[in-house]
């Protein structure tokens, strides 16, 4: 369990990092390291051979968190922890999330946009993203380029960028009035891979749902999106404010999704067949718990 | 002899050449095979490794600086046996490069407790009998300390989920959760401080010379005047205390103790190499344990002398040529008993680097052994005789010393448990 040897760079700007990656690419391939959660046990089991790593946690413009334009923009060397300690409760659905990644050990170090760049189909970040429409800060050799969270996985750990790319921030947009979240996942212990999770964004105005975003992870390649506004609708207006009302009449719906959705295959775990009833079981249930807290005054 | 087996690998592992670093705007480049020196503090002390980028964390500590208290599990990242504070939040050590943590401040198990004084988290393990094997304790105590200083109001519902970053394979999960609950009760507000952390400013590494400028086999290294010692503001690393009834008469000890070169020939090892005036020395000590050869050379500078009450203060700060450094408070004191006197002899010992991984208690048991031969051999010179002992203390010698003094302690502690165990059965 010892890295096969790789060299380090540790740039202070952003425009050297990606001198470094263009440089590490012609040289047999960079990777970026931030809080390396992920990359340092792919090394470690030299699942991954990268010839350099360029590390960004010493540029400072990558360490900012700010709120700009209706966003939590959160700079790509800014620790999971410190949004979860410094920021709780800026993007509720975020911090409903964090606690989920990995554990309190892996978080200290682990960083947000890491956790976005590794795209790990079973990761907590890339759901949240997906399902609150949050957007991607890019920088390579051709300049800054901004990719939706929808448009950024395209793949298990894979994602739109290129190789001398690199994730420099992520804008997440903040709640607005008549927004309700939820968000679950089941592991066999607290911290392991989900064998299926979902986070919800419900939009309601004046009782009248009008967004019922769910992204499901851990059931497929990739962070997977739909919205169910209608379906919700519909379950809201034939059964009145009644959460086991609602939960029943969105049961078809829930089940349709996740029979389209669910493509993992089965493993030791749990067949595939286990991942959609639990998907079914925890969209249902988050789907109604976002709606009422959607119809919540906002504090 | 664990210890000095551990250390004598890290000695080897040390000798490896040391690497160039490559900086351009700010930008720190090191090939692969090449080696980066990478300085942070450990426990409150300062510390710097060279090592390749490839490197984490755990093997800097385990191998480079001898803490071999943070165990090594899975490597990667599941198991959370090395679990360490960096900067205050738990993290794991074999996740994290260690040419990643410069100027980090990292906390291990041994800047938790020591054996003689333990943190509460241990006493709390210990009552609940929270450990079976133990290979997981120093995850486990980190981490919970980790919890109970962020988080010290959690409930004991709470701590399954809060502590399931360690694995333990004995599954004494229960015992753990209790001793981690018992802690966090009777601590609701915060968790108590670390025990053996320095918290005060450090002696610069520079004042101390630096380890490339002192060549302990080449006198022209020799620094051609005294330096300030600066005593760290913290309790010592170990604490000797040591009395010792001699057959020579108190004036006679006394004049060997008012004759510094007299005085440092009764040290075993010992040579004085300068003499600066106005009680200031350099000096060079060698101890040899086995394959183990430890120079020391530094400055000394004798802060008090005191005819009426036969006392000798001194400060003394040396670096051995591997990197570590002990400073002493050492405190000599003669007084008449009987026909002879007794020398009284008190030191606090401040240590860094490779010596400090004698473990404390190997470490005290070494500077204790060595002070009564010095005692004995003041003694002979006092006496008019050569001292026995002007050669570095050889293995066999002070092994059997350390096996006796061992073994005392052993025996020491076993009737205290006898003596414990009959008063509670009376």
């Amino acid at each position: 369990m010892k890295a096969a040897p790789f060299a380090y760079v540790r740039p202070t700007r952003l425009g050297d990092v990606v001198a470094e990656l263009v440089r590490a690419d012609e040289d047999g391939g960079g990777k970026v390291i931030a809080g390396g959660q992920s990359l340092v046990p792919v090394l470690a089991m030299r699942l991954g051979r990268p010839s350099t790593l360029v590390d960004i946690t010493d540029v400072d413009e990558l360490k900012q968190v700010d709120l700009i334009d209706g966003s939590l923009r959160v700079g790509a060397a800014v620790r999971q922890r410190r949004v979860e300690r410094d920021f709780r409760g800026v993007v509720p659905l975020l911090s409903q999330a964090l606690p989920w990644v990995g554990h309190r050990e892996i978080r200290s170090r682990g960083t947000v946009c890491g956790s976005l760049a590794h795209a790990d189909p079973a990761a907590e970040m890339p759901a949240v993203a997906s399902c609150l429409g949050a957007t991607l800060e890019v920088t390579g050799p051709g300049g800054a380029r901004r990719i939706a969270a929808e448009k950024f996985f395209s793949g298990a750990m894979t994602t739109c960028l290129g190789p001398t790319e690199v994730v420099t921030a992520v804008r997440i947009p903040l709640p607005r009035q008549g927004d309700g979240f939820g968000f679950a996942e089941l592991a066999r212990r607290h911290g392991d891979f989900a064998v299926a999770g979902v986070a919800v964004r419900v939009r309601t105005r004046g009782g009248t749902v009008e967004e019922a975003a769910v992204t499901a992870f851990g059931v497929s390649d990739r962070p997977r999106y739909r919205d169910l506004r209608d379906e919700l609708q519909g379950a809201v207006e034939r059964a009145g404010v009644d959460a086991i009302g609602i939960a029943r009449e969105l049961g078809d719906a829930v089940t349709a999704m996740a029979d389209q959705i669910v493509t993992t295959a089965g493993d030791s775990h749990g067949s595939s067949q286990y991942r959609r009833r639990v998907l079914r079981a925890l969209a249902t249930r988050e789907l109604v718990h976002a709606y009422q807290s959607s119809l919540e005054p906002p504090r | 002899m664990t210890a000095l087996h551990a250390l004598t690998t890290s000695l080897g592992r040390l000798s490896g050449g040391r690497g160039t670093v490559a900086a351009d705007a700010g930008t720190l480049r090191v090939r692969a095979d090449e080696t980066v020196t990478v300085s942070f503090t450990v426990n409150g002390r300062p510390a710097s490794v060279d090592v390749a980028p490839r490197v984490t964390l755990a093997d800097a500590l385990r191998d480079h600086l001898g803490l071999t208290g943070t165990h090594l599990g899975c490597e990667h990242g599941v198991c959370g046996m090395c679990t360490v504070l960096v900067d205050g939040d738990a993290a794991r050590a074999c996740l994290l490069l260690a040419c990643q943590v410069e100027g980090a401040d990292i906390m291990t198990i041994e800047g938790l407790g020591k054996a003689d004084d333990l943190h509460p988290l241990q006493e709390s393990f210990g009552r609940h009998h929270a450990l079976q094997c133990g290979f997981c304790t120093p995850g486990m105590l980190m981490s919970a300390y980790d919890l109970l200083d962020h988080e010290p109001g959690v409930t004991a519902e709470e701590l399954p989920v809060k502590m399931s970053g360690v694995l333990c394979r004995c599954t004494g999960y229960r015992n753990i959760i209790d001793a981690v609950a018992e802690v966090a009760q009777a601590n609701p507000e915060t968790v108590p401080p670390p025990r053996n952390c320095s918290t005060a400013t450090l002696l610069p590494r520079t004042s101390v010379g630096g380890r490339r400028s002192i060549r302990p086999d080449n006198e022209a290294d020799a620094r051609p005047s005294a330096v300030e010692i600066r005593m760290p503001q913290t309790e010592p690393t170990t604490a000797i205390e040591v009395d010792d009834d001699v057959t020579a008469r108190v004036d006679a000890v006394w004049d060997v103790m008012e004759d510094t070169e007299r005085l440092a020939r009764c040290l075993p090892g010992a040579e004085l190499m300068a003499d600066f005036g106005n009680d200031r020395y350099k000096g060079r000590i060698r101890v040899s344990l086995g394959p183990v050869k430890l120079a020391f050379v530094g400055d000394i500078h004798v802060i008090e002398r005191d005819p009426q009450t036969h006392t000798i203060r001194a400060l003394a700060q040396a670096e051995d040529a591997g990197g570590g450094s002990v400073q002493a408070d050492v405190l000599f004191n003669v007084e008449p008993r009987g026909e002879g006197s007794v020398i009284h002899a008190r030191a606090g010992l401040h240590m860094t680097g490779r010596i400090a991984q004698f473990g404390r208690s190997l470490a005290s048991d070494v500077s204790r052994d060595m002070f009564k031969q010095f005692t004995r051999a003041l003694d002979a010179t006092a006496r008019g005789e050569a001292p026995t002992l002007v050669e570095p203390p050889s293995a066999i010698a002070i092994a059997a010393q350390l096996a006796t003094s061992r073994l005392r302690a052993i025996r020491r502690r076993v009737r205290r448990a006898i003596r414990q165990r009959l008063k509670r059965e009376e």
